[in-house]
């Protein structure tokens, strides 16, 4: 196995950058598909809670990919999932 | 775990851990005290002994009140507890940030009496230097850093159990009281980090919360609501729940709108009514109180009518919330230990301390690990700035904060009634003796202020029960001293911090004198010969 490259600042940045982004895709997911819908009365609350979990557990993880290039890429795949999601949330749910 | 792995961490846990500690420590130490924060204000309570209109002539109190000033009406709180902090029945006051609220009271002939105060809560200031940490200027300003100091905790938490999981369970119960000092700290440092880690998750994450809600509410409705955000929050929000209405219409008793609420949910201890618009059609009654069987964000609150006595909104009424302001109800708790009652805010309070002493452990370790030590045959040693200047801000700010929190809680009951402004008190003596405590550790050395700090530290404490023995000895001071056990919980509390930071200074008086002469707590004479040896 390859040696883990340190990539501080890809890396750092990746988890930072593209974790906050995930997490509020992924809080937006949350907020279509719970029951109720977007606009539930009192549910934004806890859609707002989940972005710092998300967001906190994707930047304390993101060291544990290989190389800061790997991070990019990876969170960034899944951001593109994430925001596919919420697009098509936006255009068949509303 | 791979060990280079364990070894990225381990950076990443020092520099997160580095950035955010000292900070993370007055947060801590600050908020241990205000988990307490209504006992503080019992204890400092108002300087003469205030006689509370009977709550059986509320709605007396209520008529005459607004007979002679219709200015009230749009928004006055009667206030329902007999504790020695409250200095009126009925309040008002112009807007959210006023300091001299009104006051109403009935003479026991039924005469009303009107009165203008200024007034400004200790219990307050403590809980702000606990939210900003006490970076001074707006409190938005502090509390924007702290969220982001709490997202590098956050990251510094999940760091540090990535380094200690490999040979958890070979070190987690062991604290090897050995000459290596440096393990013992380390030991003592993983066992409170692990043992505490689902607090600290709690606490990391619901700070983040609170300090960036409102950038992060921003971004969700540019994201994900397309502005529409702010219609869904006015649709929530519990404050709406009964429509405007001008039209005068008799309200009823106080007593008959407690039952309501009573009715609704048994257990619910009601503390204050908050009227709105009284004697309007459209008047609605906020009935704040507490219930321990609940976790509950701080308070919780029913709205009512005072007109038609329906109860118009539970979405804050601990147990009858719903689903969504239910779960988040839940995250409040967890931060603020508002639930289960004394016992778990004894738990918060020696968790917070617990905390504090994690960040400081930390820092020592830092330092410990950048120690020139000296080699058997190496020959003498100096210590590196970095060193040097890191044990001096550690032992500064954090003894600091504590001297600073304890002359200020002290100096609030000498001041309380005495001066005209006492929050410009509160805010001076905290930055006084704060900055000249960091002052004095950088000009002293860490090894000397250090100690000098910690008997500091324990005066300052041991002068919140003395300030008591005073008041109660001797009433021409005009400071009423509490006798209720809330009060006298924070005289003993004050009391036995007072006693562990002198057996802390008397330790640490130790190691400066006879401690290893090449380390950054040794006396400074000590470390001079060392290095000139």
């Amino acid at each position: 196995m390859s040696q883990i490259r340190r990539d501080w600042v890809s890396k750092t940045s990746a988890g930072a950058i593209l974790g906050f982004s995930l997490a509020i895709a992924l809080a937006g997911l949350f907020a279509w598909l719970s029951p109720g819908g977007l606009a539930t009365p009192n549910k934004f609350q806890l859609v707002m809670w989940l972005i710092a979990p998300i967001w906190l557990t994707t930047l304390s993880m993101c060291f544990f990919f290989s190389s800061g290039m790997r991070a990019w890429l990876w969170l960034g795949g899944v951001n593109l999932l994430a925001y596919a999601g919420l697009f098509a949330c936006r255009l068949l749910l509303l | 775990m791979r060990s280079d792995v364990v070894r990225l961490y381990k950076v990443v846990h020092t520099w997160t851990g580095i950035t955010a500690g000292m900070f993370l420590f007055i947060a801590f130490y600050a908020g241990s005290i205000t988990v307490f924060a209504e006992p503080l204000a019992r204890w400092v309570s108002s300087p003469a002994p205030v006689r509370l209109t009977a709550l059986a002539r509320s709605d007396e109190l209520i008529a005459h009140t607004l007979a002679a000033r219709p200015d009230a009406a749009k928004e006055f709180t009667l206030h329902l507890g007999e504790t020695e902090d409250l200095w009126a029945r009925l309040t008002w006051r112009k807007g959210k940030d006023d300091r001299t609220p009104w006051s109403a009271e009935l003479s026991p002939e039924g005469d009303l009496r009107l009165a203008q105060s200024y007034r400004s809560s200790l219990a307050d200031f403590v809980d702000n230097i606990h939210r900003t940490a006490g970076i001074p200027g707006a409190n938005d300003i502090g509390e924007t850093i702290m969220g982001v100091v709490s997202a590098v905790y956050a990251v510094a938490l999940v760091s540090g159990l990535i380094i200690v999981l490999p040979s958890l369970v070979k070190d987690l119960f062991a604290l090897r009281i050995t000459p290596n000092l440096k393990r013992m700290w380390l030991d003592a440092h993983n066992v409170v980090g692990v043992v505490s880690l689902p607090f600290h998750i709690v606490i990391a994450l619901s700070a983040v919360v609170f300090c960036l809600h409102e950038p992060l509410y921003d971004a969700l409705d540019y994201v994900v609501y397309d502005g529409r955000l702010k219609s869904i929050m006015a649709a929530s929000n519990p404050f709406n729940s009964i429509k405007k209405d001008e039209r005068p219409a008799p309200m009823l008793p106080v007593n008959t709108l407690l039952e309501r609420v009573k009715a609704a949910s048994p257990s619910f201890v009601p503390t204050e009514m908050r009227y709105r618009s009284a004697g309007l059609r459209g008047a609605s009654v906020q009935v704040w109180g507490y219930d321990t069987r609940y976790m509950t964000r701080g308070k919780g609150f029913a709205v009512i009518s005072p007109v038609t006595g329906e109860i118009a909104n539970t979405d804050y009424l601990p147990g009858r919330e719903g689903t969504w302001t239910g779960v988040v109800a839940t995250f409040f708790a967890l931060h603020f230990a508002t639930f289960g009652g004394d016992v778990v805010r004894v738990c918060y309070f020696l968790l917070g301390i617990a905390g504090a002493f994690l960040f400081y452990s930390g820092n020592l370790l830092w330092i410990e690990s950048r120690r020139r030590t000296e080699r058997r045959n190496g020959g003498p040693v100096n210590q590196k700035t970095s060193t040097r200047l890191m044990s001096a801000a550690t032992v500064g700010v954090c003894f600091g904060a504590i001297c600073a929190i304890s002359i200020t809680i002290v100096a609030a009951k000498w001041l309380n009634g005495r001066v005209a402004n006492i929050d410009v008190w509160h805010n001076g003596v905290y930055y006084a003796v704060f900055l000249a405590s960091v002052l004095w550790s950088f000009l002293r050395g860490a090894a000397a202020a250090g100690v000098e700090l910690l008997w500091l530290a324990a005066i300052a404490a041991a002068a919140i029960p003395f300030t008591s023995l005073f008041s109660w000895a001797s009433p021409a001071l005009g400071m009423q001293g509490s006798a209720s056990m809330a009060a006298l919980g924070v005289d003993l509390v004050a009391l036995s911090a007072a006693l562990c930071f002198v057996w802390m200074a008397r330790s640490a008086a130790h190691r400066v004198q006879y401690g290893p002469a090449d380390s950054v707590w040794a006396a400074s004479h000590r470390q001079l010969q060392e290095a000139a040896r």
